[in-house]
């Protein structure tokens, strides 16, 4: 156990690694040249001279593998630079916004749990009868439906039509409720098949066999025999799912005016300001290295196959 | 014909009406400049929000321009981005995946990681960072959508190109001296790229919502060119007086990928029996229930 955990964490690190590395190498192949940019940004006229001191000054006149070795060093340390366009501390900028992009994925990926557990079961419990149909339609529906479609739909239907909730801002739980009904759609669709697949999976196999002969009701052998055999399995798809809400953030927060992570993104993007773009693509590339170890983490725990072969 | 004969078998046994939303699709897309009523560009502010009437069939949008016109237009847009994008992804793809799959050793363990590398990252992460380091555009959205999509068909195609390699027919062309070269381009080739031009067609959907989805956020196809996303985020400021502009274009996209998907789930059913049909189902009960009864005779 202990040996395949630390054997998880080195692959972890190095994968780590490897992430900071492509962040790198993608910002340092940036056409154009960087010093020009950030010359005039500070609103002087771009001389060759001038130009020359501020690439000497943020280190650009370094070999490459220094300037990765500084630029990691700052990174770990917490430090991302300044922002090209703002002229502000990105690092300043990344923790006030995390924690709006974290409670956005946290609430959509719990919604999604229950969505998509209460339709898988729907289908299996009457499997190929009417509420499998209804619940294999819906996830047709959800996972071919674009995010911003969406939340434009939820927007006209909830805020316009019956001004139930309000369309933007991030005050209090009455304005996350649309934002995670809309990043939730998505993953609620793929996880109601994954467990609608997976119960099938789970019913058709032998020691479902032993229980319905000891004469357990359906009911019975679904939550006590197929739920926890397919608990790894859903793990295993939440955390997938749980990584692409970060791209489905991209688009959910600039729709309801939320000042997140993948709004922030969005703006590096747009405003070409590499720093902005590096520094959350680092984010974001930990965030999914991360929740894969949890995830691995969390499938040792719930299954005893895997937690046996390791001990 | 011969050779057409077992793609006719084929979709005939896929869903209808995936085909029929799928076949619009491409015909709307295809003859859309002959088939689109009025000039898709037109602005007339004086028709502005109107609703649906006989010169508008589906109305107009906040600049009086035709909406049927563009919805059709914008089919036109879609087809084209997405099949460049599929087109220049796959050929990535094909090429890296046959030659991982003719190679192996350490030369197929290293495209492979960089495969899952970039199977593990969203494909609208990676096309943003892309599109922001190079700048936005139409060709920069194709390239960075192609950059963001070629690991699905390069791991795809590995597994096939592994697959033909290890059939006999490979192995008594090398006892014959065939070349690296013949065996490469006659063999292995041609049979990888219609296996995964198939698998190609499933994925069309979920690519025209990656352009839909750029264009939405400002960075893919630019106005006044329609596409669905980017006509979606122009009506999304009068959504309180014309919610028809934003239902529109959003409905026709669904539409296209639904048939997709549908057609994905159907090409998936056929070739990778994971999710178990009912037949199947109680085939492996009968022989599960012959197992234990051949344990018990055993004894």
């Amino acid at each position: 156990m202990i040996h395949f955990i630390s054997k998880r964490l080195k692959h972890s690190l190095v994968l780590l690694l490897l992430a900071s590395l492509v962040c790198f190498t993608l910002v340092v192949s940036a056409p154009g040249n960087v010093a020009v940019l950030i010359a005039e940004l500070r609103g002087a006229v771009a001389t060759p001279g001038y130009v020359e001191q501020v690439a000497e000054e943020i280190g650009l006149n370094k070999p490459l593998l220094m300037r990765y070795v500084d630029w990691l060093g700052d990174a770990v340390r917490g430090d991302f630079g300044i922002s090209y366009r703002t002229g502000q501390d990105v690092s300043a900028d990344l923790a006030n916004r995390m924690s709006v992009t974290g409670t956005l994925i946290a609430g959509g990926a719990a919604i999604a749990t229950l969505i998509s557990l209460a339709l898988g079961f729907l289908g299996a419990f009457w499997p190929y009868k009417l509420p499998d149909r209804v619940s294999r339609g819906l996830a047709l529906l959800g996972a071919s439906t674009p995010t911003f479609f969406v939340g434009a739909l939820v927007i006209y239907g909830f805020s316009v039509t019956f001004q139930l909730l309000p369309s933007f801002g991030f005050d209090g739980p009455q304005s996350w409720i649309l934002p995670w009904l809309t990043v939730s759609v998505l993953p609620a669709a793929v996880l109601s098949r994954v467990v609608r697949v997976g119960l099938e999976e789970a019913m058709a196999s032998p020691f479902v066999l032993t229980a319905k002969s000891k004469g357990l009701s359906r009911t019975a052998i679904l939550f006590r025999d197929a739920l926890p055999n397919i608990t790894p399995i859903f793990i295993n798809a939440l955390g997938t799912q749980v990584g692409l809400m970060t791209a489905t953030a991209i688009i959910v927060e600039p729709l309801f005016a939320w000042q997140g992570l993948g709004d922030y993104f969005l703006a590096g993007v747009r405003f070409r300001d590499f720093m902005v773009v590096q520094a959350c693509l680092l984010i974001f590339l930990t965030f999914f290295i991360l929740v894969n170890l949890i995830v691995d983490l969390a499938v040792l725990l719930t299954d005893p196959r895997i937690r046996r072969q390791w001990s | 014909m011969k050779k057409l004969n077992p793609i006719l078998a084929r979709m005939s046994k896929m869903p209808k009406a995936a085909l029929i939303t799928i076949g619009l699709f491409v015909a709307l897309g295809t003859f859309a400049p002959w088939l689109a009523p009025q000039d898709p560009s037109t602005q007339n502010l004086l028709e502005a929000g109107l609703g649906p009437n006989a010169a508008h069939w589906l109305g107009t949008d906040h600049l009086g321009r035709d909406t049927f016109s563009r919805l059709i237009i914008a089919a036109n847009t879609s087809l084209v981005s997405v099949g460049s994008v599929l087109g220049i992804a796959m050929t990535i793809g094909i090429a890296m995946g046959t030659i991982a799959g003719y190679h192996r050793g350490w030369v197929d363990d290293l495209l492979m990681r960089v495969v899952d590398v970039g199977l593990s990252i969203p494909s609208l992460i990676i096309a943003l960072a892309v599109i922001g380091i190079v700048g936005p555009g139409y060709w920069t959205m194709v390239l960075a959508l192609a950059l963001a999509w070629w690991p699905m068909s390069g791991r795809i195609s590995r597994a096939v190109a592994v697959s033909i390699m290890s059939k006999p027919h490979i192995e008594a062309l090398r006892v014959l001296g065939a070349s690296p070269w013949r065996i490469y381009f006659n063999h292995l080739l041609p049979g990888t790229i219609g296996a995964v031009m198939v698998y190609a067609t499933a994925d069309a959907g979920v690519a025209a919502l990656a352009v839909a989805t750029l264009s939405f956020l400002g960075l893919g196809i630019q106005p006044p060119t329609p596409e669905w996303g980017q006509m979606l985020v122009d009506a999304l400021p009068y959504l309180e007086s014309d919610p028809r502009q934003v239902l529109l274009p959003g409905l026709a996209l669904t539409a296209a990928v639904i048939g997709f998907n549908t057609l994905g789930e159907s090409i998936a059913l056929n070739r990778i029996p994971k999710p178990l049909t009912r037949r199947m189902l109680a085939a492996r009960r009968i022989e599960v229930a012959g197992w234990a009864k051949e344990g018990i005779d055993a004894q």
